[in-house]
């Protein structure tokens, strides 16, 4: 130890040399005087090695910046600096991390700046682990505010989107309403002129207003057709018309369906005959719906009309009733044929109205038999069967058994 | 007079003389480095020091990010205190990053500036070859490392916010007196807007003469940086000081201030 005299001078004694932390003390100008034995072994140096070196040599380069910025203003203004972190650089040039307290103070004729360093290694990582989940908490949170801006953006297309509907839908409604209004206004002002040909043709036809040809009566037995089928296109028209605006009234009682179906029969008998369709029937006699009698014969004859003129000869048309619900609330009506069926993209609108399958009429009997069968708390629908033809059902509600 | 800027930027003014010393303090640190060598001129100078916003006893609620993010929001603290003291024939004396800011600050208001001097200026920490700075970008990223370590202790490391300390004035006081800066993320950011910043541009279009004064062996603004201003810098002068490392004025404040003196009388 005798020739070791300079580090005593220091302050660098036996106990300190080796003392289990790292100590160094340099000059104001970086310039190390002393180190003891443990911060040579931590860097790999040999004894003497260190002196006369500069300070920011044994450090890795962030911390040279660190020492000149923070860490050489810091003792010099306050005299002290405890717990910095500072990475050094040992001489085969691995990082050492090590905790570091200073004090500077005036000793052997200068001012001499002395440091213990303490090597931290488990800290490291505790402390590199601390460092990441900060940083990856900040990237999430940078995520989520971008979400959240995102959202608030759509939040507000969204709402946007809701009130342009709302517009739509509120236009929608009013061009409804004056599509109704029109056909009901159309309707009633065609009937009137339709009303006076009519009247006039039959005037003619009797003979009133002196007499005519065969060949005039022929023209005008056409013309009194040419009416009678204008006036019921009219006022098919003027029925949906009123429906869909609601100006209809319904005078609900108890109605027989068997009954009903019969005198339904009669008005589809002659050309069920003339084309030889078989028709049959199969409705208990006291089947008894609570509905508008009059509006459900005019469903059924719909149903039955249209059945009829879609089947070809030597088919048939089946009417049957019973009993639905799960506690018996409702009946239901089927009227099947076996035509020629409903073409499949037709099958979802034949109940729009102005939506046919045939080349004559106007479309409108389902629309208004659904909305009279709707009217009833029922529902009205079609399928095609898996041979042929087409089958609609319809329900309504039950009479209670008196 | 605009007061509340004097109240932000923590401004001092003393001494008796009429023209103004303007002394702007570098990263990492505040006004209190200078005052080794700020008291040999304030019989003949008028002495100016201050904080930039986000250091020392500056207003942290004053902080801006955006404005702070570039050396020239750092140079609008200095216009605005030489406007709120409405300052002419300034001797702007800045160390390290400020030596830059100054330079700024002088191309925005030439005619109040009368000299600059800088205290181990560099335009380019980052070498961009064949121009030297003295530094890779990965070296800075081990400063701003060794920086977080050193913050890790801090009460708002890990909900960082501009500090309000307001209810805590000795977190405060403690803070000051260890880093000079009270919020790690202010740190951080002035420290990328000092070491990622490249003035050399500004260099050549400068009107007011300038000092620079170089160190011996400075690790941040090695000899070829020095030489680099001096070369694009019309009306510049060098001088090499004897003194080492990058704070001369707080490590060999008498050198310093012989250095100055002996610029300022050579006019």
């Amino acid at each position: 130890m005798t020739d070791r005299l300079s580090d005593v001078d220091i302050g660098v004694d036996s106990l300190l040399e080796t003392a289990p932390c790292g100590f160094v003390a340099f000059a104001d100008d970086g310039t190390i005087r002393a180190a003891n034995a443990t911060l040579r072994d931590m860097l790999g140096f040999d004894r003497d090695e260190l002196q006369g070196r500069r300070i920011e040599s044994i450090l890795n380069i962030g911390s040279r910046i660190f020492y000149q910025t923070h860490f050489f203003p810091l003792v010099k203004l306050h005299g002290r600096a405890e717990e910095i972190f500072l990475l050094l650089r040992s001489k085969g040039g691995d990082d050492v991390a090590t905790l570091c307290n200073a004090v500077r103070r005036q000793r052997g004729g200068e001012w001499i700046t002395d440091c213990v360093l303490m090597r931290v290694r488990e800290r490291q990582k505790f402390e590199d682990a601390l460092l990441r989940a900060k940083k990856a908490a900040e990237e999430a949170n940078e995520q989520l505010e971008l979400q959240a801006m995102e959202l608030e953006m759509s939040e507000q297309q969204l709402l946007e989107q809701g009130e342009e509907l709302e517009r739509q839908r509120a236009l929608a409604e009013d061009a409804n309403r004056a599509k109704s209004a029109f056909l009901a206004t159309m309707s009633h002002e065609l009937r009137t002129p339709l009303n006076a040909i009519g009247g006039y043709v039959q005037l003619l036809e009797l003979g009133i207003q002196g007499p005519i040809t065969e060949k005039q009566a022929d023209s005008l037995a056409r013309i009194s057709r040419a009416h009678r089928h204008l006036l019921r296109l009219i006022n098919d028209v003027l029925n949906l018309a009123r429906i869909e605006a609601g100006r209809v009234e319904y005078n609900v009682a108890a109605c027989n369906l068997k009954e009903l179906a019969d005198a339904v029969l009669p008005m589809v008998e002659p050309q069920l005959q003339s084309r030889g369709i078989r028709y049959s029937l199969d409705i208990r006699p006291d089947l008894t719906a609570y509905a508008d009698h009059e509006k459900v014969q005019q469903i059924l004859l719909n149903l039955l009309s249209n059945a009829t003129k879609f089947t070809p000869t030597n088919g048939s048309v089946a009417v049957t009733g019973s009993v639905d619900g799960e506690r018996g609330e409702r009946v239901r009506l089927v009227v099947r044929d076996t035509g020629v069926g409903i073409p499949a993209e037709r099958l979802a609108r034949v109940f729009e109205p102005f939506v046919t399958t045939k080349a004559k009429g106007l479309g409108i009997g389902l629309a208004v038999s659904r909305t009279i069968v709707e009217a009833h708390g029922g529902r009205l629908w079609a399928q095609n069967n898996e041979r042929s033809g087409a089958t609609f059902r319809f329900t309504l509600p039950i009479a209670q058994a008196t | 007079m605009d007061t509340s800027v004097l109240t932000r930027n923590n401004v001092r003014v003393f001494g008796q003389g009429t023209q103004p010393m303007l002394f702007a303090h570098g990263f990492g640190c505040d006004q209190n480095m200078w005052r080794f060598v700020t008291s040999a001129f304030a019989d003949d100078y008028k002495i100016v020091v201050f904080d930039y916003v986000g250091s020392g006893k500056s207003d942290l609620n004053r902080y801006d990010p955006e404005r702070y993010s570039t050396l020239s929001g750092y140079a609008e603290d200095v216009l605005d205190i030489v406007r709120a003291l409405d300052l002419r024939e300034i001797v702007f004396v800045g160390h390290s990053v400020s030596s830059m800011i100054g330079l700024l600050a002088a191309h925005q208001e030439p005619d109040r500036f009368a000299r600059l001097i800088m205290v181990g200026p560099s335009p380019r920490y980052i070498n961009d070859p064949p121009y030297v700075g003295g530094f890779d970008r990965k070296d800075i990223e081990g400063l701003l490392e060794t920086m977080e370590k050193n913050y890790i202790g801090w009460a708002n490391f890990l909900a960082p916010a501009i500090m309000k300390n307001a209810d805590r004035p000795e977190l405060s006081r403690e803070l000051e007196e260890s880093f000079c800066s009270t919020d790690p993320v202010i740190a951080r950011r002035f420290a990328e807007a000092t070491f990622f910043a490249d003035n050399r541009a500004d260099l050549p279009g400068v009107r007011v003469p300038s000092l620079i004064m170089q160190c011996s062996d400075d690790l941040i603004a090695p000899f070829d940086v020095g030489e680099y201003l001096h070369r694009t810098m019309p009306n510049s002068t060098l001088r090499v000081l004897e003194a080492t490392g990058h704070c001369p004025h707080m490590s060999h404040p008498e050198e310093t201030i012989a250095v100055i003196r002996e610029y300022l009388s050579a006019r």
